[in-house]
């Protein structure tokens, strides 16, 4: 998943849509991210290029809508809702993910495993 | 009127200098040495350029600029007039008037001389983190360059702005001297300016400059400034030497002070970084102060010139020892650095070609004269090595016994430089020629330092890894004692199979649990009914959060993390030193994945709230208690300002992340909140 400023990022991703659930007033997803470009990306135990400044997930809250919806902790955030969230700033991503007036996310998101699936489906040549 | 006696002064001054330009060229005419004088008028026609830039231009970087020539031209002409000094007592002993250069054949021999280059040098900075994170208002910053001088040559390096945004002055080009001895002493000097807006404040202590500034009017602050600064006649720190020699004229303007100073020589020299100590001057009420971390990092090596320079050639014959006695093989031999070259034709020797054979001469070598051929006139030399316990000898004769000498004489020449100039013969050092110096960069603003360092301490996490969790089991272990029992305790004992057998009783310790005390190993024991191994990983590791702790290593019996090797000086050491490279966190934390944890684990170095490691994946988690200090262990290795900042950064550093889905509350909570989210060591995680 590294990239080279200026070339666009290519990714095999899987769209994830997240019902958001009421919890007294608040709407919550039910996972956690890291990252953003004003992080220190060495820190992000989930990025395999540790200069990678994307956004990951670090934590599902078991049970969770994010649980349900299939989204696995390591993964990392390409798009939510079509905003790009491969260089915004840590708080930027958090806002466009816990905006009130949405109620559904859909996210792309990508991570290792889904390149070998994809290497598994077409056969190995 | 004050103007006026000043201008008498420097009406005075200037007739002096005459003089003294006059006494110099006498000087120098009576040594019939004419390189010196030259120099000299060409760096006080330099001076006298920059000082008139000075006066004229009115862009503070120009100022600085033009005033850091002014140091280096009186620097450099102190150092030019010291030499001639020099050269003349020495005539003046000798009583022989002759050409300085002219040096006649000496009884003892002389080692040959070398260049010696010193590059990327590296000036750590240890800026306190209340400076650091206040960043707000004044900014105060510092024009700043290094003068190397060695021998007779003196160089200067780019000026760098230094504020506290930056970890390190860095002087990277390399700078190259030539025609240095192996005794060489090569003084490095840092300079500083402050770089305020108003120069009238130049040399006063910063209280009493910014109320000067602040109570006095422009121009009557000026005048003050004039006054305040002791006449012209002052050296100015221009190295001590005699001030009414040329004195340095004095200029309104930026002037620079000495803030370090070191001395390297042969010992220092290595062909990879070291750190070396600085001696600072100065103090923090000066203007010019930085807070200098007291080292210096710099890559200095050295190329004699017998490494690099044919010291001779000629022709030989050369025959193995051992092989036939009649198979000479005649050659053209080149002894260069470590070894004698020998080519079929002289011709081969510009053209590249592979020489025939190498015949090796280093310190183990043994050359010797030897008489063994009664026919030839000359004597044979015999050259013997040791190739991995065999010994080989090559015999060498030449044509004549002028020849066999001279020869002789080379190779005892090469031993004899090779013995003074040590380290530096065993392979030859490699000198990266500088590149073209740019005209004041602009130094792009540079990212937070930590996020910098912290890459660095990547190999150190673990430690801290081990460190944190050590003492997040000690807290817990505390509240385990005042019932409640996190859950996710089972999960340690079930998956870390190994236990070192230990049981210990548990003694609650209310008052070692905030970050700052503990500090040398405590012997926290752990109840035996709670997971004994991690009371192993406390009972070793000790905190990192104070300034001056060591680290003591974790004993052998960690497991699960590996532990480091030797001592992790994650605060004390400077940044530069290698330190001992252990497992990169990545793979600690695989092998963590692998033993069950189902691949939940957090980012360590985020410090866990005080439900602890809540990632690991449970049904019911300790109720959440409002815990007055959380603690938080930044893991980057940044220097003295990890201490103090451990009491700034000393809270749950993101929004609410933890075991329940309730947004953070209180108001307390998320002031705290936003200063441990403003920090940038932590990893800011996000619950949403």
């Amino acid at each position: 998943m590294a990239f080279v400023p200026g070339q666009p990022v290519t990714a095999v991703v899987e769209r994830i849509e997240i019902q958001k659930l009421f919890q007294g007033e608040n709407l919550i997803l039910g996972f956690s991210i890291g990252g953003g470009i004003d992080q220190d990306p060495g820190q992000n135990p989930f990025s395999e290029d540790k200069a990678d400044k994307g956004i990951y997930v670090t934590r599902i809250s078991p049970g969770g809508p994010a649980d349900v919806a299939g989204l696995r902790i390591g993964d990392k955030i390409m798009q939510v809702n079509g905003w790009d969230m491969t260089m915004v700033t840590h708080d930027h991503a958090r806002k466009k993910l816990t905006k009130k007036s949405e109620h559904v996310v859909r996210l792309l998101v990508t991570r290792k495993s889904l390149e070998e699936v994809v290497k598994h489906s077409m056969g190995r040549p | 009127m004050p103007t006026d006696k000043y201008s008498n002064m420097e009406e005075k001054l200037w007739i002096l200098e005459d003089l003294n330009m006059m006494y110099i060229r006498q000087i120098a005419l009576s040594l019939q040495d004419s390189d010196i004088q030259k120099k000299i008028d060409h760096e006080i026609r330099m001076r006298d350029g920059a000082c008139k830039l000075l006066a004229a231009c009115s862009q503070r970087d120009q100022a600085l600029e033009a005033a850091k020539s002014l140091q280096t031209c009186s620097t450099r002409i102190m150092a030019y007039m010291s030499e001639l000094q020099r050269m003349k007592e020495a005539q003046v002993m000798q009583n022989i008037p002759r050409r300085s250069s002219d040096v006649g054949p000496m009884d003892d021999r002389l080692p040959c001389k070398g260049k010696v280059a010193i590059s990327d040098l590296r000036i750590p900075l240890m800026w306190k983190d209340t400076e650091y994170f206040k960043n707000k208002g004044e900014l105060h910053r510092c024009a700043v360059f290094c003068l190397l001088h060695l021998g007779g040559e003196i160089f200067d390096t780019d000026m760098v702005i230094v504020d506290r945004t930056l970890t390190d002055i860095c002087f990277d080009n390399p700078i190259i001297f030539s025609d240095a001895g192996p005794g060489f002493q090569l003084h490095v000097e840092l300079y500083s300016c402050c770089f305020e807006e108003d120069y009238s404040t130049g040399s006063t202590p910063r209280k009493l400059a910014s109320k000067l500034s602040s109570s006095l009017g422009r121009s009557a602050g000026k005048k003050l400034r004039a006054a305040m600064e002791s006449g012209p006649g002052s050296p100015v720190s221009n190295g001590g030497a005699s001030p009414l020699l040329l004195p340095v004229p004095s200029v309104q303007g930026p002037k620079y002070h000495l803030l370090a100073h070191t001395t390297l020589s042969l010992s220092h020299v290595q062909d990879s970084f070291r750190t070396h100590d600085l001696t600072i001057s100065g103090n923090e009420e000066c203007s010019y102060w930085l807070p200098l971390y007291g080292s210096m990092c710099c890559r200095l090596v050295a190329q004699p010139n017998c490494m690099t320079q044919r010291m001779m050639s000629g022709w030989l014959k050369v025959r193995q020892c051992g092989g036939d006695p009649q198979s000479w093989s005649k050659v053209f031999a080149v002894l260069k650095g470590t070894s004698l070259f020998c080519y079929h034709r002289q011709e081969d020797v510009e053209t590249n070609i592979e020489p025939v054979f190498t015949i090796g001469i280093n310190k183990e070598t043994r050359i010797r004269a030897s008489d063994k051929d009664p026919h030839s006139k000359a004597q044979n030399i015999c050259i013997s090595n040791q190739y991995g316990g065999e010994e080989v000898t090559h015999t060498l004769t030449t044509e004549s016994r002028e020849d066999t000498h001279g020869w002789m004489e080379a190779f005892w020449q090469h031993f004899y430089d090779m013995s003074q100039w040590r380290q530096c013969c065993d392979d030859v050092m490699k000198i990266e020629l500088p590149s073209p110096r740019k005209p004041a960069p602009i130094t792009p603003k540079q990212g937070s330092l930590y996020h910098e360092m912290v890459i660095e301490s990547s190999d150190d996490l673990s430690s801290t890894v081990s460190d944190i969790l050590a003492q997040r089991m000690q807290e817990l272990e505390l509240r385990s004692q005042l019932g409640t029992s996190p859950t996710w305790m089972s999960l340690f004992e079930e998956n870390l199979p190994k236990s070192a057998g230990f049981t210990r009783q548990c003694t609650p310790r209310l008052s070692g649990l905030s970050p700052s005390s503990p500090r040398a190993t405590h012997q926290s024991p752990l109840s035996s009914q709670r997971s004994p191994q991690l009371g192993l990983l406390s009972s070793d590791a000790s905190l990192t959060s104070d300034s001056d702790s060591h680290c003591s290593s974790p004993r052998s019996h960690h497991y699960g993390w590996p532990e480091p090797s030797s001592n992790l000086s994650l605060l004390s050491s400077s940044p530069s030193r290698l330190r001992p490279r252990t497992l990169s966190l990545d793979a600690k934390l695989s092998t963590l994945r692998g033993k069950g944890y189902g691949g939940t684990f957090q980012c360590p170095c985020q410090p866990p709230p005080s439900s602890l490691l809540a990632p690991l994946p449970m049904s019911s988690r300790p109720p959440r208690s409002p815990r007055g200090a959380q603690t938080t262990l930044s893991c980057s290795s940044s220097t003295s300002s990890n201490s103090s900042s451990n009491s700034e950064g000393n809270h749950s550093p993101e929004s609410s992340e933890g075991v329940s889905f309730s947004r953070p509350s209180p108001v307390r909570r998320s002031l705290r909140n936003l200063r441990a989210r403003l920090d940038p060591r932590n990893w800011l995680q996000s619950q949403v």
